[in-house]
Protein backbone atom coordinates (compact mmCIF):
# COMPACT_ATOMS: atom_id res chain seq x y z
CA UNK A 1 0.00 0.00 0.00
CA UNK A 2 1.14 3.68 -0.71
CA UNK A 3 0.57 6.44 1.50
CA UNK A 4 0.71 9.93 0.17
CA UNK A 5 2.29 12.88 1.73
CA UNK A 6 5.87 11.43 2.18
CA UNK A 7 4.12 8.99 4.35
CA UNK A 8 6.58 5.73 5.12
CA UNK A 9 4.81 2.77 2.90
CA UNK A 10 3.41 -0.08 4.72
CA UNK A 11 4.79 -3.46 4.22
CA UNK A 12 3.78 -6.98 5.48
CA UNK A 13 5.49 -7.90 8.59
CA UNK A 14 6.48 -11.17 8.52
CA UNK A 15 6.31 -14.03 11.30
CA UNK A 16 8.59 -14.21 13.49
CA UNK A 17 9.76 -17.38 15.69
CA UNK A 18 10.67 -16.70 19.07
CA UNK A 19 14.42 -18.09 18.32
CA UNK A 20 14.39 -15.76 15.30
CA UNK A 21 13.40 -12.58 17.54
CA UNK A 22 16.35 -13.85 20.23
CA UNK A 23 18.70 -13.80 17.22
CA UNK A 24 17.49 -10.00 15.95
CA UNK A 25 17.43 -8.80 19.47
CA UNK A 26 21.14 -9.29 20.12
CA UNK A 27 22.06 -6.89 17.50
CA UNK A 28 20.77 -4.05 19.76
CA UNK A 29 20.01 -1.28 21.15
CA UNK A 30 21.45 0.98 19.67
CA UNK A 31 23.25 3.44 19.97
CA UNK A 32 26.04 2.28 22.99
CA UNK A 33 26.86 3.49 26.03
CA UNK A 34 29.71 5.65 25.19
CA UNK A 35 32.74 3.70 25.62
CA UNK A 36 35.92 4.49 27.75
CA UNK A 37 39.32 2.81 27.53
CA UNK A 38 40.79 2.37 31.27
CA UNK A 39 44.40 1.78 29.24
CA UNK A 40 43.58 5.79 28.15
CA UNK A 41 43.75 7.97 31.10
CA UNK A 42 41.59 10.72 28.60
CA UNK A 43 39.07 8.69 26.99
CA UNK A 44 36.01 10.74 27.45
CA UNK A 45 37.81 14.16 28.54
CA UNK A 46 36.59 16.94 26.41
CA UNK A 47 39.58 18.66 26.23
CA UNK A 48 41.65 15.60 24.75
CA UNK A 49 39.06 14.79 22.47
CA UNK A 50 39.66 18.62 21.40
CA UNK A 51 43.12 18.06 20.63
CA UNK A 52 42.53 14.55 19.10
CA UNK A 53 39.92 16.25 16.56
CA UNK A 54 43.19 19.37 15.64
CA UNK A 55 45.51 16.76 15.65
CA UNK A 56 43.55 14.13 13.15
CA UNK A 57 43.85 16.90 10.83
CA UNK A 58 47.10 17.52 11.67
CA UNK A 59 49.78 17.04 8.82
CA UNK A 60 52.57 17.71 10.81
CA UNK A 61 52.86 14.41 12.40
CA UNK A 62 54.12 12.88 8.76
CA UNK A 63 57.62 12.72 7.91
CA UNK A 64 56.71 15.14 5.02
CA UNK A 65 54.07 17.37 6.17
CA UNK A 66 51.87 16.25 4.00
CA UNK A 67 49.73 13.61 5.43
CA UNK A 68 47.41 13.15 8.30
CA UNK A 69 44.98 10.69 9.59
CA UNK A 70 42.14 12.63 7.43
CA UNK A 71 44.12 12.14 4.41
CA UNK A 72 42.92 8.44 4.41
CA UNK A 73 39.95 8.61 7.09
CA UNK A 74 38.30 11.02 5.37
CA UNK A 75 35.02 12.63 7.34
CA UNK A 76 32.74 13.65 4.50
CA UNK A 77 33.79 9.76 3.15
CA UNK A 78 32.33 8.18 6.44
CA UNK A 79 35.89 8.17 7.70
CA UNK A 80 37.81 5.91 4.70
CA UNK A 81 39.19 6.83 1.19
CA UNK A 82 36.89 4.79 -1.01
CA UNK A 83 39.89 3.08 -2.54
CA UNK A 84 40.67 -0.53 -2.79
CA UNK A 85 44.07 -0.06 -1.28
CA UNK A 86 45.06 2.75 0.92
CA UNK A 87 47.52 5.37 -0.41
CA UNK A 88 50.20 6.19 2.01
CA UNK A 89 53.82 7.02 0.90
CA UNK A 90 53.26 4.00 -1.56
CA UNK A 91 49.91 1.54 -2.43
CA UNK A 92 49.80 -0.63 0.71
CA UNK A 93 48.03 -4.33 0.69
CA UNK A 94 44.90 -3.21 2.56
CA UNK A 95 42.22 -1.16 2.09
CA UNK A 96 41.56 2.15 4.71
CA UNK A 97 38.48 0.71 6.85
CA UNK A 98 36.39 3.30 8.43
CA UNK A 99 36.34 4.89 11.51
CA UNK A 100 32.49 4.65 12.43
CA UNK A 101 31.89 2.95 15.77
CA UNK A 102 35.99 1.59 16.15
CA UNK A 103 35.95 2.82 19.66
CA UNK A 104 33.90 -0.36 20.74
CA UNK A 105 36.30 -2.79 18.82
CA UNK A 106 38.84 -4.67 21.06
CA UNK A 107 41.52 -5.42 18.23
CA UNK A 108 42.26 -2.82 15.83
CA UNK A 109 43.32 -2.69 11.95
CA UNK A 110 42.76 -5.37 9.73
CA UNK A 111 45.35 -8.02 11.34
CA UNK A 112 44.64 -6.77 15.18
CA UNK A 113 48.31 -5.77 15.85
CA UNK A 114 47.04 -3.37 17.87
CA UNK A 115 45.06 -3.85 21.53
CA UNK A 116 43.96 -0.03 21.65
CA UNK A 117 42.89 2.87 19.91
CA UNK A 118 45.76 4.81 21.21
CA UNK A 119 48.25 1.99 19.80
CA UNK A 120 46.65 1.70 16.34
CA UNK A 121 46.47 5.56 16.21
CA UNK A 122 50.62 5.78 16.55
CA UNK A 123 51.05 2.80 14.01
CA UNK A 124 50.42 5.22 10.87
CA UNK A 125 52.53 8.02 12.34
CA UNK A 126 55.61 6.04 12.47
CA UNK A 127 54.85 3.28 9.53
CA UNK A 128 57.65 4.16 6.63
CA UNK A 129 55.05 3.34 4.40
CA UNK A 130 52.19 5.32 5.48
CA UNK A 131 53.05 9.10 7.33
CA UNK A 132 56.58 8.15 8.01
CA UNK A 133 56.90 10.07 11.14
CA UNK A 134 58.90 10.29 14.45
CA UNK A 135 58.13 10.24 18.17
CA UNK A 136 60.97 12.97 18.07
CA UNK A 137 59.16 15.11 15.72
CA UNK A 138 55.97 14.84 17.04
CA UNK A 139 57.12 15.43 20.47
CA UNK A 140 58.45 18.60 18.97
CA UNK A 141 55.17 19.91 17.42
CA UNK A 142 53.83 19.44 20.69
CA UNK A 143 56.28 21.33 22.70
CA UNK A 144 57.21 24.23 20.16
CA UNK A 145 53.42 24.63 18.58
CA UNK A 146 51.78 27.03 20.99
CA UNK A 147 48.46 26.03 20.58
CA UNK A 148 48.91 22.30 20.29
CA UNK A 149 51.16 22.96 23.61
CA UNK A 150 48.12 24.60 25.44
CA UNK A 151 45.86 22.36 24.16
CA UNK A 152 48.01 19.23 25.38
CA UNK A 153 48.03 21.35 28.65
CA UNK A 154 44.18 21.75 28.94
CA UNK A 155 43.73 17.58 28.21
CA UNK A 156 46.35 16.34 30.02
CA UNK A 157 47.18 18.69 33.06
CA UNK A 158 50.76 19.29 32.39
CA UNK A 159 52.86 21.40 29.97
CA UNK A 160 54.47 18.92 27.19
CA UNK A 161 57.58 17.21 28.85
CA UNK A 162 61.12 15.93 27.46
CA UNK A 163 60.33 12.48 26.89
CA UNK A 164 59.33 11.88 23.46
CA UNK A 165 57.60 8.94 23.68
CA UNK A 166 55.68 9.28 26.40
CA UNK A 167 54.24 12.41 23.72
CA UNK A 168 53.78 10.25 20.44
CA UNK A 169 51.86 7.93 23.21
CA UNK A 170 49.65 10.89 24.75
CA UNK A 171 49.00 12.34 21.13
CA UNK A 172 47.40 8.96 19.60
CA UNK A 173 45.58 8.61 22.97
CA UNK A 174 43.82 11.92 21.96
CA UNK A 175 43.55 11.27 18.48
CA UNK A 176 42.11 7.90 20.10
CA UNK A 177 39.51 9.64 22.56
CA UNK A 178 38.74 12.09 19.42
CA UNK A 179 38.08 8.87 17.73
CA UNK A 180 35.93 7.10 20.17
CA UNK A 181 33.28 9.83 19.80
CA UNK A 182 32.17 8.80 16.21
CA UNK A 183 29.43 6.36 16.60
CA UNK A 184 27.01 6.15 13.70
CA UNK A 185 23.00 6.98 14.38
CA UNK A 186 19.75 4.51 14.73
CA UNK A 187 19.22 3.13 11.02
CA UNK A 188 16.07 1.80 9.90
CA UNK A 189 17.07 -1.46 11.02
CA UNK A 190 17.42 -0.26 14.76
CA UNK A 191 13.21 0.82 14.42
CA UNK A 192 12.64 -2.92 13.12
CA UNK A 193 14.46 -4.28 16.06
CA UNK A 194 12.84 -2.64 18.68
CA UNK A 195 9.78 -2.78 17.09
CA UNK A 196 9.82 -6.50 16.72
CA UNK A 197 11.40 -7.17 20.21
CA UNK A 198 8.41 -4.78 21.74
CA UNK A 199 5.72 -6.91 19.35
CA UNK A 200 5.07 -3.33 17.54
CA UNK A 201 3.71 -4.78 14.58
CA UNK A 202 2.54 -1.44 13.14
CA UNK A 203 6.11 -0.31 13.42
CA UNK A 204 7.76 -3.72 12.18
CA UNK A 205 4.89 -2.63 8.90
CA UNK A 206 7.44 -0.06 8.13
CA UNK A 207 10.20 -1.78 7.78
CA UNK A 208 10.30 -3.68 3.90
CA UNK A 209 9.47 -7.14 2.87
CA UNK A 210 12.72 -7.70 0.89
CA UNK A 211 15.10 -6.31 4.30
CA UNK A 212 12.62 -8.63 6.87
CA UNK A 213 14.17 -11.62 4.50
CA UNK A 214 17.08 -10.61 4.00
CA UNK A 215 17.29 -10.47 7.57
CA UNK A 216 16.03 -13.94 7.90
CA UNK A 217 18.77 -15.17 5.65
CA UNK A 218 21.53 -13.15 7.66
CA UNK A 219 20.70 -14.75 10.98
CA UNK A 220 19.68 -18.07 9.59
CA UNK A 221 20.48 -19.81 6.25
CA UNK A 222 23.74 -17.19 5.97
CA UNK A 223 25.41 -17.57 9.49
CA UNK A 224 26.32 -14.40 8.78
CA UNK A 225 25.46 -13.89 12.18
CA UNK A 226 27.86 -16.19 13.94
CA UNK A 227 30.73 -13.76 12.92
CA UNK A 228 28.82 -10.42 12.37
CA UNK A 229 27.26 -11.05 16.49
CA UNK A 230 25.77 -7.88 18.23
CA UNK A 231 25.00 -4.65 17.78
CA UNK A 232 28.05 -3.82 16.22
CA UNK A 233 27.45 -6.59 13.51
CA UNK A 234 30.61 -7.83 14.48
CA UNK A 235 32.13 -10.45 17.47
CA UNK A 236 35.57 -8.64 17.95
CA UNK A 237 37.67 -11.43 16.08
CA UNK A 238 38.87 -12.82 13.16
CA UNK A 239 37.96 -15.42 10.27
CA UNK A 240 39.25 -16.56 6.97
CA UNK A 241 36.17 -15.61 4.13
CA UNK A 242 38.54 -17.34 1.61
CA UNK A 243 39.79 -14.11 0.15
CA UNK A 244 43.07 -14.74 -2.17
CA UNK A 245 46.36 -14.49 0.02
CA UNK A 246 48.67 -13.52 -2.36
CA UNK A 247 49.44 -9.97 -2.29
CA UNK A 248 51.91 -9.83 -5.18
CA UNK A 249 53.37 -12.82 -6.94
CA UNK A 250 55.19 -15.17 -4.18
CA UNK A 251 54.15 -13.11 -1.10
CA UNK A 252 50.98 -13.24 0.94
CA UNK A 253 49.81 -11.45 3.90
CA UNK A 254 49.70 -13.58 7.02
CA UNK A 255 46.70 -11.16 8.28
CA UNK A 256 46.23 -12.25 11.80
CA UNK A 257 48.93 -14.68 12.37
CA UNK A 258 51.85 -11.55 11.89
CA UNK A 259 49.52 -9.04 14.00
CA UNK A 260 49.68 -11.07 16.97
CA UNK A 261 53.30 -11.68 16.34
CA UNK A 262 53.61 -8.03 16.43
CA UNK A 263 51.39 -7.28 18.95
CA UNK A 264 53.32 -9.07 21.79
CA UNK A 265 56.55 -7.66 20.40
CA UNK A 266 55.75 -3.63 20.49
CA UNK A 267 56.82 -1.44 23.52
CA UNK A 268 52.92 -0.39 22.74
CA UNK A 269 50.60 -2.87 23.92
CA UNK A 270 48.52 -2.75 27.06
CA UNK A 271 50.81 -4.94 28.90
CA UNK A 272 53.62 -2.45 28.77
CA UNK A 273 54.04 0.53 30.73
CA UNK A 274 52.61 3.23 28.20
CA UNK A 275 49.06 1.28 29.56
CA UNK A 276 47.35 3.70 32.20
CA UNK A 277 45.34 0.74 33.37
CA UNK A 278 46.81 0.14 36.72
CA UNK A 279 44.33 -2.78 37.46
CA UNK A 280 45.54 -4.40 34.19
CA UNK A 281 41.85 -6.13 33.84
CA UNK A 282 41.72 -4.40 30.51
CA UNK A 283 44.24 -6.79 29.29
CA UNK A 284 42.61 -9.59 29.51
CA UNK A 285 42.93 -10.11 25.70
CA UNK A 286 46.11 -9.16 25.46
CA UNK A 287 47.42 -11.70 28.00
CA UNK A 288 45.80 -14.40 26.77
CA UNK A 289 45.75 -14.21 23.08
CA UNK A 290 47.58 -17.18 21.80
CA UNK A 291 48.64 -17.40 17.57
CA UNK A 292 47.88 -20.22 15.66
CA UNK A 293 47.72 -22.06 12.73
CA UNK A 294 44.62 -21.05 11.71
CA UNK A 295 45.25 -17.43 11.97
CA UNK A 296 47.18 -17.50 8.87
CA UNK A 297 44.83 -15.45 6.29
CA UNK A 298 42.46 -14.20 9.09
CA UNK A 299 41.48 -10.77 8.99
CA UNK A 300 38.97 -9.00 11.57
CA UNK A 301 35.32 -9.33 11.28
CA UNK A 302 34.67 -6.35 10.46
CA UNK A 303 31.27 -4.52 11.86
CA UNK A 304 28.59 -3.74 8.96
CA UNK A 305 26.89 -0.85 10.34
CA UNK A 306 27.59 2.07 7.13
CA UNK A 307 28.24 -1.14 5.09
CA UNK A 308 26.55 0.24 1.97
CA UNK A 309 28.36 3.23 2.03
CA UNK A 310 31.70 2.13 2.82
CA UNK A 311 32.91 0.06 0.08
CA UNK A 312 35.00 -1.31 -1.70
CA UNK A 313 34.62 -4.54 0.61
CA UNK A 314 36.72 -6.69 1.98
CA UNK A 315 40.53 -6.42 3.73
CA UNK A 316 42.05 -5.76 0.38
CA UNK A 317 39.52 -3.80 -1.02
CA UNK A 318 39.38 -7.05 -3.79
CA UNK A 319 35.11 -6.61 -4.04
CA UNK A 320 33.66 -3.64 -5.39
CA UNK A 321 29.71 -3.71 -4.15
CA UNK A 322 27.58 -5.02 -1.70
CA UNK A 323 25.87 -7.02 -4.77
CA UNK A 324 30.00 -8.27 -5.08
CA UNK A 325 30.39 -10.06 -1.45
CA UNK A 326 27.24 -11.43 -1.52
CA UNK A 327 27.87 -13.52 -4.75
CA UNK A 328 31.49 -14.07 -3.04
CA UNK A 329 29.63 -15.83 -0.39
CA UNK A 330 27.25 -17.71 -2.58
CA UNK A 331 30.25 -19.13 -4.68
CA UNK A 332 33.18 -19.70 -2.29
CA UNK A 333 35.25 -22.31 -2.59
CA UNK A 334 35.17 -25.02 0.06
CA UNK A 335 38.31 -26.28 -1.34
CA UNK A 336 40.02 -23.40 -0.35
CA UNK A 337 38.71 -22.86 3.34
CA UNK A 338 40.15 -26.21 4.73
CA UNK A 339 37.53 -26.64 7.51
CA UNK A 340 37.73 -30.06 9.14
CA UNK A 341 33.63 -29.39 10.56
CA UNK A 342 30.83 -27.93 9.68
CA UNK A 343 32.51 -24.74 7.90
CA UNK A 344 31.24 -21.03 8.97
CA UNK A 345 31.61 -20.24 4.98
CA UNK A 346 30.50 -22.30 2.41
CA UNK A 347 28.97 -21.33 -0.92
CA UNK A 348 25.50 -20.60 0.09
CA UNK A 349 24.11 -20.73 -3.23
CA UNK A 350 21.81 -17.99 -3.14
CA UNK A 351 19.02 -17.30 -5.86
CA UNK A 352 18.76 -14.26 -7.03
CA UNK A 353 15.61 -13.07 -4.95
CA UNK A 354 17.59 -14.03 -2.28
CA UNK A 355 20.78 -12.17 -3.02
CA UNK A 356 18.60 -8.72 -3.69
CA UNK A 357 16.84 -9.64 -0.17
CA UNK A 358 20.06 -9.87 1.72
CA UNK A 359 21.89 -6.90 0.11
CA UNK A 360 18.15 -4.62 0.88
CA UNK A 361 18.84 -5.46 4.76
CA UNK A 362 22.40 -4.46 4.71
CA UNK A 363 21.43 -1.30 3.17
CA UNK A 364 18.97 -0.69 6.02
CA UNK A 365 22.14 -0.94 8.11
CA UNK A 366 23.51 2.98 6.75
CA UNK A 367 22.25 6.09 8.31
CA UNK A 368 22.66 9.28 7.03
CA UNK A 369 25.06 10.97 9.46
CA UNK A 370 25.19 14.31 10.43
CA UNK A 371 27.93 17.17 9.00
CA UNK A 372 30.96 17.05 11.76
CA UNK A 373 30.99 20.42 13.18
CA UNK A 374 33.86 22.60 13.21
CA UNK A 375 36.78 21.74 15.51
CA UNK A 376 36.60 23.90 18.78
CA UNK A 377 39.05 25.74 19.39
CA UNK A 378 42.11 24.36 21.56
CA UNK A 379 42.31 27.21 23.86
CA UNK A 380 40.02 30.09 23.69
CA UNK B 1 56.37 -25.14 66.57
CA UNK B 2 57.47 -23.33 63.60
CA UNK B 3 57.37 -26.49 61.57
CA UNK B 4 53.96 -27.36 63.02
CA UNK B 5 52.91 -24.03 61.61
CA UNK B 6 54.28 -24.22 58.21
CA UNK B 7 52.91 -27.75 58.01
CA UNK B 8 49.43 -26.12 58.67
CA UNK B 9 49.54 -23.55 56.72
CA UNK B 10 50.88 -26.21 53.75
CA UNK B 11 47.58 -28.16 54.97
CA UNK B 12 45.52 -25.32 54.54
CA UNK B 13 46.59 -23.68 51.46
CA UNK B 14 46.19 -27.18 49.00
CA UNK B 15 42.88 -27.55 47.37
CA UNK B 16 43.49 -30.97 47.81
CA UNK B 17 43.07 -30.54 51.86
CA UNK B 18 40.97 -27.69 51.84
CA UNK B 19 36.81 -28.97 52.24
CA UNK B 20 35.43 -29.19 49.15
CA UNK B 21 32.13 -27.57 48.66
CA UNK B 22 30.02 -27.92 44.95
CA UNK B 23 28.03 -24.82 46.09
CA UNK B 24 30.63 -21.71 45.29
CA UNK B 25 28.32 -19.38 45.80
CA UNK B 26 25.57 -17.35 44.58
CA UNK B 27 23.58 -20.44 43.95
CA UNK B 28 24.15 -20.83 40.01
CA UNK B 29 27.34 -23.16 40.38
CA UNK B 30 27.44 -26.23 37.84
CA UNK B 31 28.46 -29.91 38.64
CA UNK B 32 30.35 -32.49 36.31
CA UNK B 33 31.46 -35.79 37.44
CA UNK B 34 32.84 -38.36 36.25
CA UNK B 35 33.38 -42.08 38.23
CA UNK B 36 36.32 -40.73 40.06
CA UNK B 37 35.85 -36.99 40.06
CA UNK B 38 33.23 -34.13 40.84
CA UNK B 39 34.17 -30.54 39.64
CA UNK B 40 32.20 -27.17 40.94
CA UNK B 41 32.30 -24.42 38.39
CA UNK B 42 30.90 -20.98 38.25
CA UNK B 43 31.39 -18.41 36.15
CA UNK B 44 32.40 -14.98 36.83
CA UNK B 45 31.05 -12.84 35.78
CA UNK B 46 27.43 -15.04 35.91
CA UNK B 47 26.90 -14.42 32.45
CA UNK B 48 28.53 -14.98 29.29
CA UNK B 49 28.25 -12.77 26.59
CA UNK B 50 29.40 -13.72 23.04
CA UNK B 51 33.08 -12.25 22.81
CA UNK B 52 33.89 -10.73 26.21
CA UNK B 53 36.59 -12.31 28.63
CA UNK B 54 35.29 -14.52 31.13
CA UNK B 55 36.57 -16.68 34.45
CA UNK B 56 35.63 -19.78 35.99
CA UNK B 57 35.87 -20.62 39.73
CA UNK B 58 36.40 -24.36 40.50
CA UNK B 59 36.71 -26.86 43.34
CA UNK B 60 38.43 -30.03 41.97
CA UNK B 61 37.08 -32.99 44.32
CA UNK B 62 36.99 -36.90 44.23
CA UNK B 63 34.34 -39.31 45.23
CA UNK B 64 37.08 -41.08 47.44
CA UNK B 65 38.19 -37.82 49.22
CA UNK B 66 41.66 -38.23 47.47
CA UNK B 67 43.53 -34.91 46.98
CA UNK B 68 43.43 -33.58 42.85
CA UNK B 69 44.05 -31.15 41.33
CA UNK B 70 43.03 -28.70 37.59
CA UNK B 71 45.80 -29.31 35.41
CA UNK B 72 44.48 -27.65 32.09
CA UNK B 73 40.95 -26.12 30.45
CA UNK B 74 40.51 -25.65 26.94
CA UNK B 75 37.20 -25.36 24.98
CA UNK B 76 36.49 -26.13 21.16
CA UNK B 77 33.12 -25.78 19.24
CA UNK B 78 32.51 -29.42 17.88
CA UNK B 79 30.56 -28.71 15.33
CA UNK B 80 32.79 -26.17 13.52
CA UNK B 81 36.28 -28.01 15.06
CA UNK B 82 38.07 -25.07 16.32
CA UNK B 83 38.87 -23.87 19.33
CA UNK B 84 39.15 -20.05 21.30
CA UNK B 85 41.45 -17.49 20.20
CA UNK B 86 42.73 -17.94 23.52
CA UNK B 87 45.11 -19.98 25.98
CA UNK B 88 43.53 -19.56 29.69
CA UNK B 89 45.33 -20.43 32.50
CA UNK B 90 44.86 -21.94 35.85
CA UNK B 91 45.64 -20.87 38.86
CA UNK B 92 44.82 -22.22 42.34
CA UNK B 93 44.02 -19.91 44.92
CA UNK B 94 45.10 -20.22 48.88
CA UNK B 95 41.21 -20.57 49.57
CA UNK B 96 41.16 -24.14 47.67
CA UNK B 97 39.53 -23.28 44.59
CA UNK B 98 40.99 -22.72 41.07
CA UNK B 99 40.46 -19.32 39.12
CA UNK B 100 40.74 -20.16 34.76
CA UNK B 101 41.14 -17.13 33.34
CA UNK B 102 41.03 -16.02 29.70
CA UNK B 103 38.42 -17.91 28.40
CA UNK B 104 36.34 -16.00 25.59
CA UNK B 105 33.64 -17.75 23.13
CA UNK B 106 33.93 -15.77 19.88
CA UNK B 107 30.75 -17.18 18.45
CA UNK B 108 27.35 -17.94 19.46
CA UNK B 109 26.25 -21.75 19.57
CA UNK B 110 27.87 -24.74 21.31
CA UNK B 111 31.13 -24.79 23.01
CA UNK B 112 32.87 -27.92 24.98
CA UNK B 113 34.93 -26.89 27.67
CA UNK B 114 37.19 -29.93 28.52
CA UNK B 115 38.71 -29.74 32.06
CA UNK B 116 41.69 -31.70 32.82
CA UNK B 117 42.39 -33.70 35.99
CA UNK B 118 44.67 -36.02 37.87
CA UNK B 119 45.81 -36.78 41.68
CA UNK B 120 47.07 -34.29 43.34
CA UNK B 121 51.34 -33.99 42.97
CA UNK B 122 51.54 -37.05 40.33
CA UNK B 123 53.04 -34.77 37.25
CA UNK B 124 52.86 -38.11 35.72
CA UNK B 125 49.49 -39.17 37.31
CA UNK B 126 47.01 -40.58 34.53
CA UNK B 127 44.74 -37.58 33.31
CA UNK B 128 40.89 -37.59 32.80
CA UNK B 129 38.99 -35.14 30.81
CA UNK B 130 35.73 -33.93 31.78
CA UNK B 131 33.66 -31.81 29.50
CA UNK B 132 30.95 -29.73 29.82
CA UNK B 133 28.41 -27.78 26.98
CA UNK B 134 27.64 -24.35 27.46
CA UNK B 135 25.46 -22.37 24.66
CA UNK B 136 25.35 -19.15 23.57
CA UNK B 137 22.62 -17.62 21.94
Amino acid sequence: MLLAGGLARAEAALDWTAEQVRAVAAHGPWPPSPVSDPSNRVSGDAAAIALGRHLFDEPRLSGGGQMSCGTCHQAGRDWRDGRARALGLVELDRRTPSLWNVGHQHWFGWDGAADSLWMQSLRPILDPKEMAGSAAAVATLLREDERLACGYARAFGETPGADDEKLLVDAAKALAAFQQTLVTPRTAFDRFRDALVAGDRAGMQRYPASAQRGLKIFIGLGNCASCHFGPQFSNGEFGDTGVAFFVRRGEVDSGRHGGIARLKASPFNRLGRHSDDASGGSATRTRHVEAQHRNFGEFRVPGLRQVGRTGPYMHDGSLATLEDVVKHYSTVSPDRLHSDGTPLVRPLALSEPESADLVAFLRTLDAETPKLAPAPPLCP
Amino acid sequence: MRRRVALLLVLVSSPAWADCPLDLGHGTGIVIYSDRYMLALRPDPLRIEVGQPFSLIMNVCTKGGEPAELVRVDATMPEHKHGMNYAPTVKAGSDGRYRVDGLLFHMPGSWEVAFDVRPLGQAGGEIQRLTHDFVLK
